[in-house]
Parts: structure tokens; sequence; C-alpha cells
């Protein structure tokens, strides 16, 4: 701490600060226009001087460092006629028009100084013969430079806070103003994040979205939630005005974003109001849906479900939960399955995403979640990305990435095709698919080779010490740099480069994503990286671990509440006795009634109701026939099944399967919790009604429980649900709604007074020993089995702009304003061979199935190799993939599928 | 009667300046040589003991900035960067160095970037010196040749490497901040000082930055001694200056004088007098961010002292002559369009204080005596607390011509036709 003086008035503050947020911590308003905390000092505006004993002149409060006895004048007339000046300066060149759709600091500061009334200002405007002209061209936002100051805070904040450094000045001085790329905002590389909207002191860049509606003077609340999108967890605040969100802001100050959004957090919230909503129940009667009453609806789905599994078995019956619905949904759902339908046939789409990492993880180290803090990304010396499309697909985590790297942290990049990642990346490397094991094999014998392991991390850390070191020693050295390099097609120089980077490192991390994990190899793919991770001791301390981001809003917590075929709430097997005794006792339910037996699978649930075996499901907020892999067989599976209840907040493409159709909620229509992919607890709050007779997920559930016989609690409100979890689910045992008000807590957090757990492993493994396991595998190659016949391999990814099956971002006009078609990307090499012209149509055919699309020529892929987003219904790729499953964690190939390319 | 004494310009116009051996053969590189038998701390205290100030414009003493960036870059690297960007209007002595001597500021260069450690030396020129540019390129090709530069530069274990950037038509690049931006490929905007370059330079490194005529000062100064130096010029000037004298007057060009000679003897003796013999109106002193001053100044000895003393300045040299005829508001015009054009926008009080003075100034030419006044008092306000507020150096120049324009002419403006 140090001691200054301000005015005469004593303050301590910590070392390091500067003046100006001193000062304004302290409670002197020091004024200031280009200054703000996520940026570094500008000392544009020139606003914030102040007087500093000993320093000559006046000097920028923003830009000085607090040091200990610090003599400051901060405010005398001399200070003030210079503010107020500067002020008039300001609004010589500044159209001070507004028109209440922004917060405008400068009209603050007019008001204070006495200069919002024209009358008082010495100095006549000349801002409208500067023939400013507004960018209106972005589909996200409008920038009008006559409303702009230059404070720099819009470039900063896409440069310094966002890593995208799309803006600049063009001109200069008086006539200068910002520029997106080269000139048109709406053909530059911005991506339309909107952080500079939100630094924007003035309202001179202004979101479009909602634009027309919103008045701030009329906005009925503001609550702070969790996006709905992907698995980084941002808050955010929505606007409320006329029952409607109006706008949606990134919270500053808070975990994990800071403020920060990518496009979808900040613009995509429109579908919430769609008018495609499903607002009553619909039943199907000569195969056409029709309205039905709540009571109707409900009566009819216990009533069949009851005669399935009294007809069949009970495993005649499975669930869909829901990664897009809340912990006490999907909570209340799990229960419903195991005590309703009486099974444990209950899965949901992280089958189809981390199945495969999380089944290494729990096996390997012990828990199926990332080891390490979102900031971490920021602050370790070096990352491993593998299989992760990090920026596209976790836009907020890559902006730690790219903060990162500005300060000198290293990027080992492994993909075979092109992502943004490349341009900030020290090393890519570009494996054939397939080849993971190989190539990690590969880095693993070159790091063991050249002595970069850490020998007192194995001996202490992992179990068999060095022994089962030796064991993969032994495997790996048939993987030699030319082995390697010859599967992978990786120049061995870079492999060494890679190994080197990573094992060196002080502190390094892993991003895992679906690259890896989407394999019939998936779960040897995570084995091989956490056998490199644990034997060079880049696990268990700070900026050490595994991380694989999750891809959707609640992937992490579903699994955490229990919607695991094996799985009770907190990762506790079902098969053991002890286990259903404890969680029967907390549901009330007689231990017997709890099944045993694990359950099926996502897409083993399809497989056996194609075999007939499952003959009713209830799919709540999943849409499989987007989503799962070989289509057809999925489509097959949903017609052969006698009873398909779907819950949902839109008509999906598997909607039209269903007899009875619920409308269910939307995020932004409920109070619960999510689990971001850093374990982090983040509450949900609800903002708006839901639409007509549309009812929360979890009281049609728990409506339906009781109709089916076997009630469940009264519960007054979702803390109350969150409490039960609490009690069965050990790593959540101490959070609950009341400590969540304060902030989010990281699990596991065992008990009330524990502060939550921002790194895993930090003193031991969570397996049985305490220990990390080495699992050594060899590489198989893949039997996708490419010939004449189907000649390329298909990969398949996501867009920034959309959202798994598209069906929420599809309904909102700003971002199908930046992408709304379908597309493959063939290699330039390939597209001669087969004669096909960039935008030709084009036939994709697999053993599976076909679709049409539009070709893009990219030398983002490799030769051989094609790539197509998945979320698109008019080219549905799930059509294409396989249902082969991985045999340790059940995930389907979707990253890998031999197809032939012809025109039409 | 005065004549020149050239330290800097002594063989501008004798040797070819595309020859390396000319330049040796008149004793070139000998002050290289003496300086890498010696030790760094050597040379700075050399120049130290000379009292040489920065010949940019600022006056700063040159033995002060090396000493601090010689103590900051121990144990680092730091870097030399020569300021060509010689964007000052009316100025144009360093073009003449480069031109015509361009090894007399290699061989400063080699010896500033031995006494502070630095490996990698930068001269940041004007663009449009396409001349100077060349005969540098020329000279520095020549100088690895003959192992001036490059690795262990005479035997002596010492290594740097010496390259050209030129700059893209900015007067705020040669600010020497801005120009460190300019010079890692960033746009021209003036950084915040604190820190200064000796501290954080070029990529945050300590970074010695010197002007032209500044670096072409030191050979001599190590060949012959402080002493020898000390014994030109005046206590706190010592040495030579090069004067570049345009305007109204007979013979413009560049003149390298003894440090305190009047300013009517550079006038009449060496630049021949105005064009019609009257007495001048007003010389404009080191540029648009200069000083006017009346012909009762003719007397006054020009080093920094004396016209600091008289609130004039020397600042880089330049000498603007203004005769009996020229209008004072359509000067005071003409540098005010200069400023609002350089300014870079970055400030708001140099951003749009510029505008706005040069507006004002647009309205004094059809105000009768009585507004005149007003405005020319509005604006010497405005640009003092322009001065006071605004970020670089660019917003804080027009008050020196402004005040004293104001100080000196504001009747005959006042009443100016």
């Amino acid at each position: 701490m140090v001691k200054l003086t301000i005015d005469n008035k004593t303050i301590h503050v910590p070392e390091g600060l500067n003046l100006l947020e001193a000062a304004r911590n302290n409670g002197i308003p020091i004024p200031g226009l280009c200054y703000h905390r996520k940026l570094t000092p500008t000392g544009a505006c020139r606003l914030c001087v102040v007087k500093i004993e000993g320093m000559r002149g006046l000097v920028t409060s923003c830009t000085v460092e607090v040091t200990d006895g610090m003599k400051v004048t901060a405010f005398d007339s001399e200070l003030e006629d210079v503010r107020r000046l500067l002020l008039e300066y300001l609004l010589y060149e500044h159209n001070d028009s507004f028109d209440n759709t922004y917060s405008d600091e400068l009209r603050e500061l007019l008001i204070r100084y006495n200069l919002d009334k024209p009358e008082n200002r010495s100095l006549k405007p000349a801002w409208q013969k500067m023939n400013f002209k507004a960018d209106d061209s972005s589909p996200v936002l409008t920038y009008d430079p006559s409303k702009c100051i230059k404070c720099f805070r819009c470039i900063k904040a896409c440069d310094e806070v966002q890593g995208k450094n799309v803006l600049s000045f063009t001109e200069r001085g008086i006539s200068s103003f910002i520029i997106a790329g080269t000139g048109v905002w709406g053909e530059s590389e911005c991506d339309g994040c909107g952080e500079c909207i939100q630094l924007c002191p003035t309202g001179a860049i202004v979101e479009k979205p909602g634009r027309d509606m919103i008045r701030l003077d009329r906005i009925e609340k503001k609550v702070i939630t969790t996006c709905p999108y992907c698995g980084v967890g941002c808050q955010i605040e929505l606007l409320v005005q006329d029952g409607r969100i109006v706008r949606s802001n990134g919270v500053e100050g808070v975990s994990p974003n800071d403020g920060r959004l990518c496009v979808k957090g900040r613009f995509g919230y429109e579908f919430v109001h769609s008018a495609d909503r499903l607002t009553t129940p619909l039943i199907k009667r000569n195969g056409k849906f029709e309205e039905a009453t709540w009571d109707e609806a409900l009566d009819l789905i216990a009533k069949r479900f009851t005669e399935i599994r009294n007809k069949y078995c009970p495993e005649a019956l499975a669930g869909y939960a829901s990664a897009k619905c809340t912990n006490e949904d999907n909570y209340l759902f799990q229960k419903f399955i195991r005590t309703a339908f009486g099974t444990n046939n209950i899965d949901y789409c992280t089958r189809l995403c981390h199945a495969s990492t999380v089944t290494a993880m729990l096996k390997a180290i012990g828990d199926g979640a990332g080891s390490n803090p979102i900031e971490h990304f920021e602050t370790t010396d070096t990352l491993f990305v593998t299989g992760n499309n990090i920026i596209d697909t976790h836009p907020v985590t890559a902006t730690y990435v790219k903060q990162g790297v500005a300060k000198g942290q290293k990027i080992i990049l492994v993909d075979p095709k092109w992502t943004p990642l490349v341009r900030y990346a020290t090393i890519w490397l570009q494996p054939g698919l397939g080849t993971d094991v190989a190539l990690l094999n590969g880095l693993v014998h070159i790091i063991i080779k050249n002595g970069w392991t850490d020998r007192k991390f194995i001996e202490e850390r992992i179990e068999g010490g060095m022994e089962a070191f030796k064991q993969l020693e032994k495997l790996t050295s048939s993987y030699t740099t030319g082995y390697v390099s010859e599967i992978t097609g990786v120049p061995e120089d870079k492999l060494v480069t890679a190994a080197r980077l990573y094992a060196t490192a002080p502190t390094a991390m892993i991003a895992t994503g679906m690259g890896m994990s989407q394999q019939i190899t998936g779960t040897h793919n995570v084995f091989s990286l956490i056998n490199m991770m644990l034997i060079t001791g880049k696990a268990g301390r700070e900026r050490c671990g595994i991380n694989p981001p999750r891809g959707q809003n609640n992937v992490q917590g579903a699994t955490d509440v229990g919607c695991s075929p094996y799985n009770f709430p907190g990762y506790i097997p079902v098969i053991n006795d002890d286990n259903r005794r404890r969680v029967a006792k907390v549901w009330g339910v007689p231990y017997e009634s709890l099944p045993s037996k694990p359950g099926l699978t996502t897409v083993e649930i399809m497989q056996a109701a194609c075999d007939g075996k499952i003959k009713g499901i209830f799919i709540m907020g999943e849409n499989a026939m987007i989503s799962d892999p070989n289509l057809n067989h999925t489509e097959e599976a949903l017609k052969r099944m006698e009873f398909v209840v779907v819950q949902d907040i839109f008509h999906t493409e598997t909607t039209r399967f269903a007899d009875v159709v619920l409308p269910a909620s939307s995020w932004a229509e409920k109070e619960g919790t999510f689990v971001n992919s850093d374990r982090r607890v983040l509450r949900v709050r609800k903002a708006v009604e839901c639409p007509g007779k549309a009812r929360v997920d979890w009281k049609i559930i728990h409506e339906l429980a009781g109709r089916m016989g076997k009630p469940m609690p009264n519960y007054r409100n979702e803390s109350e649900i969150f409490g039960e979890i609490a009690g069965v689910t050990p790593i959540m045992a101490g959070i609950s709604y009341e400590r969540l008000e304060q902030g989010s807590i990281q699990w596991p957090c065992p008990d009330k007074d524990h502060p939550g757990t921002p790194t895993l492993y930090t003193d031991s493994f969570n397996t049985a020993t305490g220990r990390g396991k080495l699992f050594p595998v060899e590489y198989v190659p893949h039997k996708e089995k490419l010939d004449g016949e189907y000649p390329m391999i298909l990969n398949s990814g996501r867009l920034l702009y959309h959202y798994h099956t598209a069906t929420m971002t599809r309904r909102t006009k700003a971002l199908k304003d930046f992408a709304d078609k379908a597309y493959v990307q063939v290699h330039p090499a390939d597209a001669a061979r087969y004669n096909i012209k960039d935008g030709s149509r084009v036939k994709i055919e697999s053993r599976r199935g076909m679709l049409e699309t539009i070709v893009h020529i990219s030398e983002d892929v490799l030769e051989g190799e094609v790539f197509m987003p998945w979320h698109f219904t008019e080219s549905q790729v799930n059509r294409l993939t396989r249902d082969e499953l991985d045999p340790f964690s059940k995930i389907a190939p979707f990253k890998l599928s031999a197809v032939r390319i012809s025109r039409i | 009667m005065i004549i020149e004494k050239r330290i800097v310009l002594k063989n501008s116009g004798i040797i070819n300046p595309e020859s390396i051996d000319d330049y040796i053969n008149t004793g070139g590189y000998k002050a290289l040589s003496k300086a890498l038998s010696g030790t760094p701390l050597q040379v700075v205290e050399e120049v130290m003991s000379s009292g040489l100030r920065g010949r940019g414009g600022a006056g700063f003493p040159t033995g002060t900035k090396k000493k601090a960036a010689a103590s900051r870059s121990a144990g680092t690297t730091g870097y030399v960067v020569c300021n060509a960007d010689e964007g000052e209007p009316g100025t144009f002595k360093d073009r003449e160095i480069m031109e015509n001597d361009p090894h007399l500021l290699i061989e400063g260069m080699i010896i500033a970037a031995y006494a502070i450690g630095a490996d990698k030396a930068y001269i940041y020129i004007r663009g449009e010196y396409y001349k100077s540019i060349g005969r540098l390129q020329n000279a520095i090709k020549q100088g690895y040749e003959r192992g001036y530069l490059g690795n262990n530069i005479l035997g002596s274990g010492y290594s740097l490497d010496l390259e050209i950037r030129p700059g893209a038509g900015s007067y705020l690049c040669g600010e020497e901040l801005t120009l460190l931006e300019s010079l890692e490929g960033k746009r021209g905007y003036p950084r915040i000082k604190p820190p200064f370059p000796a501290e954080k330079g070029l990529w945050g490194k300590p970074t010695l930055v010197n002007n032209v005529e500044t670096l072409a000062n030191l050979p001599g100064i190590i060949e012959y001694g402080s002493s020898w130096y000390r014994s030109s010029g005046t206590e706190q000037t010592p040495g030579t200056k090069i004067f570049s004298i345009c305007g109204d007057v007979r013979k413009p060009g560049c003149y390298e004088v003894e440090a305190g000679v009047t300013l009517n003897d550079l006038i009449n003796d060496l630049a021949g007098g105005t064009h019609d013999g009257l007495p001048w109106k007003t010389v404009l002193l080191g540029g648009a961010a200069g000083t006017f001053v009346p012909y009762s100044f003719a007397d006054i000895s020009m080093c920094y002292e004396r016209l600091r003393e008289k609130g004039a300045t020397l600042g880089s040299g330049a000498v603007i002559v203004a005769g009996n005829e020229r209008k004072l508001i359509s000067l005071m015009q003409s540098i005010l369009r200069f400023f609002r054009h350089e300014s870079c926008g970055k400030c708001v009080p140099c951003r749009a204080g510029t505008a706005i003075l040069h507006e004002k100034s647009m309205e004094l030419t059809g105000k009768g005596y009585d507004e005149r006044l007003t405005i020319l008092e509005d604006m010497v306000n405005h640009a003092r607390q322009m001065a006071k507020s605004s970020l670089c150096p660019l917003g804080q120049s027009p008050v020196l011509p402004l005040e004293s324009l104001n100080r000196h002419f504001r009747e005959i403006m006042a009443a100016e036709q």
C-alpha cells in the first residue's frame, strides 16, 4: 500500500495503481473519457489532468502510477478551467444530439460542467462542416464519426481486450475518424463481438438490433444472468423493456468474461421473442399436430409411457436430457427417468462431444472437467491446443489466449484444418485426420529421448512411478520422428519443436476439442495426450492441466447433476449399492426401485430403438435429427418407436417425429444455474415471461412425475431444487443460491466454508490412489476405408455465428446476416481433380447418405480432406457420418467419414 | 564581418560524398578508432564535458542523454536512433550533412552506439530526402565493406548494425517518441512521457535518440577533445551551430558559425542581407514551432541562453527572414494551417485547438483594429491552454509563434492592410 494525498485528503491505495483509478476509488471524481479500467492508459482526452508536487505542468492522472508521499491537486480553478475548455473543444467537433438509446459519459460531464445548454458554450460547433459519413455496413452496429470523440477506447477494446485489432484511425487531426479494416465495416474482419459498442463512451458506435425499440428511460429491469450459448458461461446483463429483451451487455468485473462477449452473447437473444416459439402443447392426431391443453398432453404422456413400461420393461424407455437446460431442469429430468421410468437410459449430446475426453480424464486423473480457471489461458507460458477451433467456438476464452500471446505466450496448435488461431500460433502441426495417437506418441517419444520429462513428478504423482513410465517409454519407443512424420504428414523438425515448446515450458496447459474427441479412438487420443501431460509434470499446479472447453452452456452441468447412464449426480456410479442407498434416501424412494444396471448412451439408445428394444423416448431440448450421427438411422429409430415426446421451444427437425410436443422455456424465462467449462456454477435469472402457455422445463417434468405416480417434493423454487442437488452431489455440497448471489463458485466445493477450487489436482489426483495414471496406447489406423468409390475424408465442425443445430441462432437476424449458408471447403487440388469451381453446387455421398451443398475452394483444408459446418438443416452433415462408436466412451466419429464429391 | 567556422560542414562541398576514401583521407574514422581504443564511459564523459547540446531543437545536453541511455542499457541491448526526419519548416541543415558528408554522420552514430553499448542503430529519415537516402545507403555499404560497421568493428570486438528507415511525411514523426512508434511500424502517434527513450525506447529497450547535427559533432569532439570543442561558442552553447537561413534574403542557405554571433551578422554577412536592402520586419527563429522576433533583436547573440532570456528560441537553427513588405497575418495563418494539418489527432486540445486557432486566424482578415486585438488575445489564451494540456510538443508549440507575435506585433497586426 502507498499513502498519498489528493486535495489534502490522505488515501491509502495498492501499489501499481494509476492515480486516476486511485482517486476515483476513493470518491474523488476526477473526470475523464478515454480511460477505461480494461485498457492501457491513452492520455488522449486530457480531462483527468492534475497537478503533482515535484512534476512540471499538468499531468494526466490516468498515465501516472501512484507513489508513496505523492501530493496531488485534483481540483482547483485552473484545472477546472482547462477541463471546461477541453469539453468545449469536444463540443466543437462533436454532434451532441442524444436519443436515449445508449449511455453517454460525455453528456454526463457536460451536465456536470454546465455545458449541456448551448447558451453556456463559447465556441461555435464545427462538426457539421466536416461532412462525416456514418458507416452502416456492419450487420450489428453503426459508427457515426460526428458523435465520436476519438478516445481510442473502441480501438483498444478490439485490440487489447478482444485481440482482433480490426479498428484504427484514418485521416489526421480534426478530420480523423475510426475505420474497420481498410474502410468499410461490413467488409472488414470485424466479427461483431460488440466490445467497441460496450466501451464507447458517447454512442458513436451503437448496435443495430433492438435500437429502434430501446429507450433507456423506459427500461423495466436489468437482469444479470448467464449467456445461453457456448460453455464459457459469460455473465450478461439483459435490459428488458415492455416485456422484451432489448439489449445484452457483458457484465464488467466478474469472471469468467469480465465484460467481454462474442457476437452470439451480445446479439443472439432475438430468438426468445421469435414468432416461431411453441406456445401450446401439441398432440399428433392422424399425422397432424393439433393444439391441446396441458392436462390432455400430460395425461396422454403419462398414460403412454406407463403403458410401455408395463407392457415391456422400464428399459424400453429412455430420455434425452439437454445441455441447454439448467442444472435444476436436468437434475429433475434424470431423477424422473430413474424414478418414473425406472431406467438409467438417460443421456444427452455430451455423448456426442466430449464423452471420450471425460472418460479418459476420469480414468487417468479423476475429474471429467477442465483443470484450470479461464484466466490461466492468459497467464500460462505455453498452450497446447489440439482439435479445438477455440477462436470460433469459445470466443471469449480465446480473448484470454490472445492477450497471453500479446505478452509472449507460446501456442502449439494441432489441427488438420486452418483455424483463426493459426495466426497466433508459434507452431502449427497439421496431421492427417485420425492420426492423433501416433502424433502424441511421437511427441512423448521425443520428450523422453531428450530428457524433457519431470522425474520427480513421475515418481511422486504417477501411479507406478518409474515402472509405469518405463512401460510408456517402451511402447512409444517405436514412434520415431521419421515414422510419426510418415503417418501424420507433419515434418520431423516441427514435431521436435512442438515437443520442446510444451515440455520445457515452466507452465503449460492443454485445450482439447472435438477434433480429438469425436473419433473412434477418441478415448485413446485423450489418453495419449494425458500421458504427455503427466510425464512432463504439466498438471497438478496453477497454469498447468488439461481443459476441454465445453460447447454448450450447460453441457458440463447436465453431467454434473446426473444426466448420465452410468452416474448419479456428482459422478457417483449407479452400479454401487451404497451409492444407490444414499441417493434413494435423499430422494425418498425405496433403494430397490433405483435401477442398478447402467443405461444406454445417446447413440446406443437410437440403435436399440432400431432393434425394437426401446419403444418410447422423452427428449428434452435436444434436436437429435441434426445432431446425432448417421441421421438416416436415427430417423428410422424415431419412426420405429411407439411413443416419442419432445419438449422444446421451437419446432425442430426432431419434433416432426414426436407424438406429443411440449412448449418449454428459453433460458431467459427461468431461474436456475449452469456450470461452465471451468466448473463454475453460475446463476441464470429470469428476465421475461414464457410465451403463451409455454412452461418452465422443470415444472413440466415435476408435473409429469406426479401423473406417473412418482411425485416429487413440492419445490417452492429453484433454490430448493439446488439444495437437493447439493445434498446428493458432493462436489457441489457447499454451494447454495445464497452463496451464488456473491458470485460464481468453482466445484469441487465440498462444504459451506469452502471457497471453491480454481485449479484441480494441486494436492492429488481424484483417482482411487490419488495419483495420475498413464495409459500407453498404440496408434490404430482408422477403419473408415478410403477407396475408389469414397476417396475423400469429410471433417465437420462449427462456426462462430451458429450454435448447435442452429434452432436459436438462425432465428436471430444479426447472426444470419453474418452466416446463413451451408458449404463445403475443398482444397484447390481436389477441386481441380473433380472439376469443381468455387460456388459449384455439389453432391456429397458417403456409404450412409447424401447431401447437396455449395463449394468453397480453400487451402484451409488438406488435400484429400473436406470440411463442412454441421449446423445447417438444408445440408445435414450427419446424413453422412457413422454411428460406429468408440468402445470406451460411446462417442461417434463425426470427424471422419469417407465421402465422394461430384458436381450436380 | 563574420565568417563561418566549420566543424560539421568541414567536408561539405570539398570531398566526394560517395567516396569513403575521400572521407578517410581527410581524417575520417580516426575518431572512431580513438573511441574504440578507450572505454564507452570515456566517450560519454568526453561528450559530457564538451557541453554539446542537442541540435534538433530542444537543446538538451547530449552527454546527459547518453549517460542515461548508457546506464539503462547496461546488461541489455539498447538502440541508437538518428532523428533525420528534418520536418521543421525552414530547417534544412541535416540534409546538407547527409548529402555532402554521410560518413561523418555514420561515424558519429557508431561512436554514440559504442558509448551506450547498442548493437543496432537506425537512421529515421524524412522520406522525401531521396538524395540523402541514396548517399547514406552508399556510405553504409562502404562502411560494412571497410569494417566500420558489422561484426567486430576494426578488430575491437564491438559490433553494430545500421539501417535506414524512411518516414512517410508526418511532421510529428520528428518528435522523438512518435518517431519510435513509427519506427516500430505503428501509426505516428506520440507516446506518453515518461518513460523517456533512455529508459524505454524502441521496442521497450533503452534508446538514444539524437539529431543528425548532434551526432555529426561527435567525431570532432572525440578526435580533438572537449576543451577544443569548448574553445568555440559560448559558455552554455559551446561549439558551432548550423543556421539554415531562408526567406527574404539574397543568399539563403546553411551557414555553420560559432554559437553566439549576432542575428544581423548572420543575415547580413552570410546571407547577403535582405532582398530590398531595408531592415527586415521580423525573423522567425526555430521554424513553425519557434518565435518571431522584431528588428530590435538584430544584435542578439545567437545562443540558447541569450535567446531564452529574451523569450526567443534557437530551436533547430531555422532563420526565416520576413522583409519589410511581408504581411504578418498571412504568415500567422500559414503557420496555423501547418499545425492544423500536422496535428495527429490523438489528444483533444491539439486536435480541436489547432483547428480552432486556424479558424480564428482566418477571421482576422477583414476585421477592424479593435476586433483583431480581441481575437488575438483570445487566440493566445487558447494557445496557452493548449500548451498546458496537450500530450506532445506539437500542441504545446502554437503558443510560441502566437505569443511572440502578440508581444511584439499586436498593434502592427491590428492595423495591417
